[in-house]
């Protein structure tokens, strides 16, 4: 009993000083970025799209813009290729806009 | 549709947590999407957060959180808009460079901006200028936010009037710019780069480099970042590395095509009638949350009940924040904090109700501003395309038993 107290303390004072040297520690190593997953649903033009958008950013940042019409999905890619330089050639745009109105879409075409 | 109907459906989307599963039959605002849980995985520095991309981080702090006036910096939302950020900062050897339209370019590091400037302390919010767009509909473009793309922190660094002091600036310079460490992928693209108009520099604008008592995480701009009390947080630049004066406005992406708002008297539009001319959005608006209770939680009826939440605009002080339960005909006032922490950061409010009958209870917020500006209601807020300035009366709905 008396020895499980003494460990708990000597526990305690360690994680009270490893907190105190946490942030100094942080900042010397840095940062470790997760990598979340966002699945994507299955469908016609999935590998290439996601080839296409993920070099830049996350799945994540397509599907929550929300289900959205086929123009929107246009507008973006072609946001993407003339804003972000996105490495996406004119042949497969339509590709990639209908892989996101098919499977992010709202049904509507404007 | 009758108001009652109205918040019914509202209260049974803002019960459903998949994004984007928005329903209604009308193009018409609703609350936005609320208790959408919080991720599996906790990013650096941070506690598990409502989490809507890793590449770029993008996290979202959870209603509760707001039953306090402070946000802890492990809850503080998270927003950024390269992918290439920074994991690794030695203060040691960083620094601000200002240039352009200044006597003499400096570089600015972090131990001069805390040594060789007057510090400065300022509670002040900081919300994105998409907070809460899942409310609007049909659904605009951008991340479809719940709540919670907003936080408060006390903030301390120096003055941007005396950091600009430092290099002279020339008669001809008029805009200012900013631009931190984060990176596109490809070196052609436009990096995040953001500017203020010199004549709106005020006192209150400053280079933080503590958030509530602690460096900056990472995620929120670790080490420096740029503070604009009052303002949307799009141009509060994080781990700020560049400055430059022009004389002339600078054409840049971030302030020419986003973050703007129609230039009319409602700021709104219509999909099918656009405003020609926009503006930036600047300026927040009043609004309010509630923190405590939250949705679909279970109380007891003929106990006590208090109600928490923040409320907050862009600068001019919060006058009163009201409490409804019957679906916002009648209000009572809450009680409000002694305001000390000034008039850029939360307001807390309190409201303690005694629930009489068993079943569902509605508990809607609304705050008035020291101008007379108040919440609208969520259906009466007009729709824009960028989802921008949501402000609607906050609702909440737990379940009474007996």
């Amino acid at each position: 009993m008396r020895k499980q107290m003494v460990t708990a303390v000597i526990a305690a004072v360690l994680i009270t000083s490893l907190g105190a040297e946490e942030n100094k520690a942080e900042i010397q190593k840095g940062i470790k970025m997760p990598y979340m997953a966002f699945p994507m649903k299955q469908g016609k033009g999935m590998y290439s799209t996601k080839g296409k958008c993920n070099m830049c950013h996350s799945w994540g940042y397509v599907l929550n813009q929300g289900p959205q019409s086929k123009a929107f999905w246009r507008k973006k890619v072609i946001k993407m290729i003339d804003v972000f330089q996105a490495p996406i050639k004119n042949e497969d745009i339509d590709e990639v806009v209908e892989y996101l109105y098919k499977n992010y879409g709202n049904g509507k075409e404007n | 549709m009758l108001r009652r109907d109205f918040f019914k459906q509202a209260a049974l989307i803002a019960g459903s947590a998949a994004v984007g599963s928005t329903t209604v039959d009308a193009d018409t605002t609703t609350h936005p999407v609320d208790n959408r849980k919080v991720a599996d995985i906790a990013f650096p520095q941070k506690r598990p957060l409502i989490t809507y991309s890793d590449r770029p981080p993008l996290l979202e702090t959870p209603r509760e959180v707001f039953a306090n006036p402070i946000t802890p910096n492990d809850l503080f939302f998270v927003r950024w808009h390269m992918p290439m950020i920074p994991t690794y900062i030695n203060p040691h050897y960083f620094s601000i460079k200002i240039d352009g339209e200044v006597e003499k370019p400096v570089k600015i590091t972090v131990d001069s901006l805390k040594d060789d400037f007057e510090p400065v302390e300022i509670t002040s919010v900081l919300q994105c200028g998409g907070n809460s767009r899942s409310a609007f509909h049909p659904t605009p473009g951008g991340i479809q936010w719940g709540p919670g793309a907003m936080g408060c922190a006390k903030w301390k660094g120096a003055r941007l009037k005396d950091v600009l002091a430092k290099a002279g600036l020339k008669k001809g310079a008029a805009w200012i710019k900013f631009h931190g460490l984060e990176k596109p992928v490809y070196t052609k693209t436009d990096g995040f780069v953001r500017a203020l108009e010199l004549d709106k520099l005020h006192d209150k604008i400053i280079i933080a480099y503590e958030m509530n008592g602690e460096a900056l995480p990472y995620l929120n701009g670790f080490p420096v970042r740029l503070i604009l009390p009052g303002f949307y947080s799009d141009s509060w630049v994080k781990m700020l590395s560049n400055i430059t004066v022009t004389g002339t406005k600078p054409k840049l992406h971030f302030m020419d095509h986003a973050y703007r708002v129609p230039d009319n008297e409602c700021e709104c539009e219509t999909p099918d009638n656009l405003a020609a001319k926009t503006k930036p959005i600047e300026e927040m608006n009043v609004n309010s949350l509630i923190g405590y209770p939250t949705s679909g939680i279970q109380v007891k009826q003929g106990a006590k009940l208090i109600v928490r939440g923040v409320a907050f605009d862009g600068g001019h002080g919060i006058a009163k924040v009201e409490i409804s339960t019957d679906g916002g005909t009648s209000w009572q006032k809450a009680t409000l904090d002694d305001g000390t922490q000034g008039s850029y950061a939360y307001r807390s409010f309190r409201h303690t109700l005694m629930p009489k009958q068993a079943g569902t209870l509605s508990i809607m917020a609304r705050a008035t501003n020291t101008k007379g500006e108040t919440q609208p209601f969520a259906e009466e807020v007009k729709w824009n395309r960028g989802g921008y300035k949501y402000n609607g009366i906050d609702e909440v709905t737990v379940e009474v038993i007996s």
